[in-house]
């Protein structure tokens, strides 16, 4: 098991990989535990194909692809909270219809360049391999500004999602606060565009969140199970995918192997959910 | 209308003053007119659509009034939200979510805690008084999903009392609710009333908004009566209210048929 | 114009046009009923769910088709379940049952060589490399969807607009409900060629929803949905060709920019129409005058 888990890591390259899938496995974690308690998958769905084509103008501007993603995050977590949540009859053809024309309009500018299908799997799934300091950097950075903004906000994000008309009557303006998890989700992609791309970050947010949402009673504890699931998932993807690459030859994908291990962890949940009900139910007073 | 000496001298917390509601450009809800003094418990009834959440929207400030005033506690409604409660139906929230039920009830300080900081112990004494005052101190730490139906609205009106409001809003408080935590609430509702607070809920149960009332508003899109229970809800009222719900016995005793 | 059809001049883009064609005309004619359904959003996790299908069948070697839709029916039936149990709501069991699929069919391409050039083209379609072959499969596809859609019109309309009355009727509504569902996934697997499965969604539903502005009838609307489809597909062809960027990204371009236009300036539905309409009507609406039994407010 240690040769599985420890062996792996003794690289700098991949120390700096494992840095940087623990720090989103713990951010997107976190914020994924409001995702799913919202029902927000979809959200995060579209920011996915909508901060593409920002990642892809920066990359050919040679500017930082924070700046780019960032942009068209922002865009984008704005232009959603406009349409609202509710998801409305004719808002999910345009929101369908929105979400895949700036998709389009990201795979149309990488079709320019020469190097376009490389370019457009790494921009769709990272390349995890190729973090650099700077990258890890840039990840720390954003994880203290969301973690940061959660914890301040954490009260009234729980109310919201606990009870948006009782959260409305006692004052909250709960447009705002959709607005700012929109822009917490949408940080959480930019942050993980290098490391997984942005078709398999939903993944990050929504599997560890959903798996611990099974099995926790109280935010508190889904959050912290959450981000530790997002941890381990990275960790164990990492190592599987290198060992499998190396020692057997079969390339692995590592980004995709992190999102197997954690769908895997979130079938160990659903599992596990049943019997621990019953379990507390037969302690629990009646 | 015999009404205290004390509470005529009182100024009211609720004036309506010819009120229009509307989400467009058709009201929801017009010519709504009448004071709620401190103390007052005022039962909203009418069929379904016939504006009664709109109304109780439209005096937590939520939704645009198109004419006339809503006046709360001498302020706009938007002003006087710390002084104000709602105490939602408890079947519209999500069961299987994360919170116990005193986490649920300390919800209700946290305008009062203000953002970042945590609710102090002040909180959490003022959440575990209004547990008690429901009578379900001993289930505090349950989970709020795992609680009973008639439990979790009890919860959802400790959440209120915990908020130390002068007026109270409920929506059908007593919808799919067993008889104890009726009566819990009923006793809990007495209380708040003769502590000052005055109370205006949504209800389609005439026996409760008896019980529970001392005035009754009636409403169909627009207001059709609004006055004490006993002078007001007069079986010709009650027809204009509900329309063909309504079956007459007797031409004396008007039964309206569950909306 | 004259520039732009010169372009169709080549073996390979002459057959690329004639695959846009029928793929937007398909994509547009079904696009109407998934409107009519309220499947946009589930039609797009469809597209991402049949992905690792279409790279199975491709390398196991088997038929295209039977490989994806089986898969698209085994993550369909998942999703299902998942999100029938207490604490799963729908939308995270979509997410997680496809995020799961995705990587799947990532991780299978990834094992063998050749990674990134299949990859995009499941991805956002390979139109110019069609050859004969897949014009044929597309032929024979779309003709089969659009008779049984012909055939089952009556009954799939009253479906969509009245489940239970239709189940009253003695309909086997489920089986209808599967067999378009069905349907589209054909369509999904069809469009692979031309704009591959992330991209299809959109040729599927713009075409159609653009239509709906234009027009009340529904013959009307799935003929114009063919119609704007078609449009999309050679104009986007035609257009990607001219500046040498990816073709299904442009195509969807296209038909994005024909809702775009008709959402402005469609009459009756579009905005420019509702501006108008705004400004003749008055203020309030009359209020009611039959008020017979009311009383005045007593106090």
């Amino acid at each position: 098991m240690t040769d599985l888990l420890i062996e792996p890591f003794r690289l700098p390259y991949m120390q700096r990989a494992l840095l940087e899938v623990l720090l989103l496995g713990v951010l997107a974690g976190a914020v994924g535990v409001f995702v799913v308690l919202r029902r927000l998958a979809f959200v995060s769905d579209a920011l996915t194909h909508t901060v593409f084509p920002g990642v892809v103008i920066a990359h050919l501007l040679d500017r930082s692809l924070l700046l780019g993603a960032l942009a068209f995050g922002v865009l984008t977590a704005v232009l959603l909270t406009a349409i609202g949540a509710n998801r409305r009859v004719g808002a999910d053809a345009t929101l369908a219809i929105l979400l895949t024309s700036f998709f389009s309009l990201g795979v149309v500018l990488v079709s320019r360049t020469s190097t376009y299908t490389a370019d457009l799997t790494v921009f769709l799934f990272g390349r995890v391999l190729a973090v650099d300091r700077a990258d890890l950097l840039q990840t720390l950075a954003l994880a203290a500004v969301v973690l940061g903004t959660l914890w301040a906000l954490r009260k009234e994000l729980v109310l919201r999602a606990f009870d948006p008309d009782g959260a409305a009557a006692m004052g909250y303006r709960t447009a705002l606060l959709d607005l700012v998890l929109n822009l917490l989700i949408a940080l959480v992609v930019v942050a993980a565009v290098k490391a997984v791309g942005t078709v398999l970050v939903v993944a990050l947010i929504v599997v560890p969140a959903a798996a611990a949402r099974l099995v926790a009673d109280r935010v508190a504890t889904t959050t912290v199970l959450s981000c530790l699931l997002g941890a381990l998932g990275g960790w164990v993807g990492l190592a599987v995918s290198y060992v499998v690459s190396v020692d057997h030859g079969v390339r692995l994908a590592a980004g995709a192997t992190i999102v197997v291990v954690l769908v895997v962890l979130f079938a160990l949940a659903a599992a596990a959910a049943p019997v621990r009900r019953r379990l507390t139910a037969r302690a629990a007073p009646r | 209308m015999a009404a205290e000496p004390a509470a005529q001298a009182a100024a009211p917390v609720l004036e309506l003053r010819h009120v229009a509601v509307a989400y467009d450009r058709v009201p929801a809800v017009e010519d709504v007119d009448g004071v709620v003094t401190a103390g007052q418990s005022v039962a909203l009834i009418g069929p379904n659509g016939a504006g009664k959440s709109t109304l109780i929207r439209a005096v937590l400030g939520l939704v645009p009034v198109v004419r006339g005033s809503v006046t709360v506690l001498g302020r706009p409604p938007a002003a006087a939200r710390r002084q104000v409660a709602y105490v939602p139906q408890a079947d519209t929230l999500d069961a299987e979510f994360p919170v116990s039920a005193l986490q649920a009830v300390l919800m209700g300080r946290y305008p009062r805690v203000g953002f970042v900081r945590r609710p102090g112990a002040a909180d959490r004494q003022a959440a575990e008084e209004a547990l008690a005052a429901v009578g379900l101190v001993e289930r505090a730490s349950a989970r709020f999903g795992t609680l009973s139906g008639g439990q979790r609205q009890r919860v959802l009106l400790a959440r209120a009392i915990a908020q130390e409001p002068r007026l109270l809003l409920l929506d059908e408080p007593f919808t799919g609710v067993d008889a104890l935590s009726q009566e819990l609430l009923l006793a809990a509702l007495r209380r708040l009333r003769s502590a000052g607070a005055a109370v205006v809920m949504a209800t389609h149960d005439l026996g409760l908004a008896h019980l529970a009332c001392d005035e009754v508003c009636l409403l169909n899109r627009h207001q059709i009566g609004f006055g004490p229970i006993g002078t007001t809800l007069t079986p010709e009222r009650l027809r204009a209210t509900y329309g063909n719900q309504a079956l007459e016995l007797r031409g004396d005793a008007v039964i309206v048929a569950r909306p | 114009m004259s520039e732009l059809l010169g372009t169709f001049s080549d073996g390979f883009a002459r057959r690329a046009l004639l695959e846009a064609v029928m793929v937007g005309g398909l994509c547009g004619v079904i696009g109407v009923h998934v409107l009519l359904r309220r499947l946009p959003f589930f039609t797009m996790a469809l597209g991402h769910a049949t992905f690792p299908g279409v790279v199975l069948a491709a390398l196991l070697g088997v038929n295209l088709f039977l490989g994806a839709t089986l898969f698209g029916a085994i993550v369909v039936l998942v999703v299902a379940l998942l999100g029938a149990r207490e604490r799963v709501d729908e939308t995270s069991a979509i997410g997680v049952t496809l995020s799961g699929a995705f990587a799947l069919g990532v991780l299978l391409l990834s094992a063998q060589d050749g990674f990134s050039r299949d990859l995009a083209a499941y991805l956002v379609g390979s139109i110019v490399t069609v050859q004969r072959g897949d014009l044929l499969t597309t032929a024979v596809a779309g003709t089969a969807v659009l008779t049984v859609l012909a055939l089952l019109h009556k009954e799939l309309v009253f479906g969509a607009f009245d489940r239970a009355g239709l189940a009253a009727l003695g309909y086997p509504v489920l089986a209808l409900d599967v067999a378009l569902l069905l349907l589209v996934e054909v369509t999904l697997v069809t469009s692979i060629p031309a704009v591959g499965t992330i991209l299809a969604v959109a040729l599927i539903v713009a075409p159609a929803a653009a239509a709906r502005l234009w027009t009340e009838r529904l013959g009307a609307t799935m003929a114009l949905a063919a119609a704007l489809g078609a449009a999309s597909g050679v104009a986007g062809l035609a257009i990607s060709q001219h500046w040498r960027v990816a073709a299904g990204a442009t195509i969807v371009l296209v038909a994005a920019g024909l809702f775009a236009v008709s959402l402005v300036a469609a009459p009756r539905h579009g905005l420019l129409a509702r501006l108008r309409t705004r400004r003749h009507r008055g203020t309030a609406a009359p209020r009611p005058t039959d008020r017979a039994a009311a009383t005045p407010a007593t106090r």
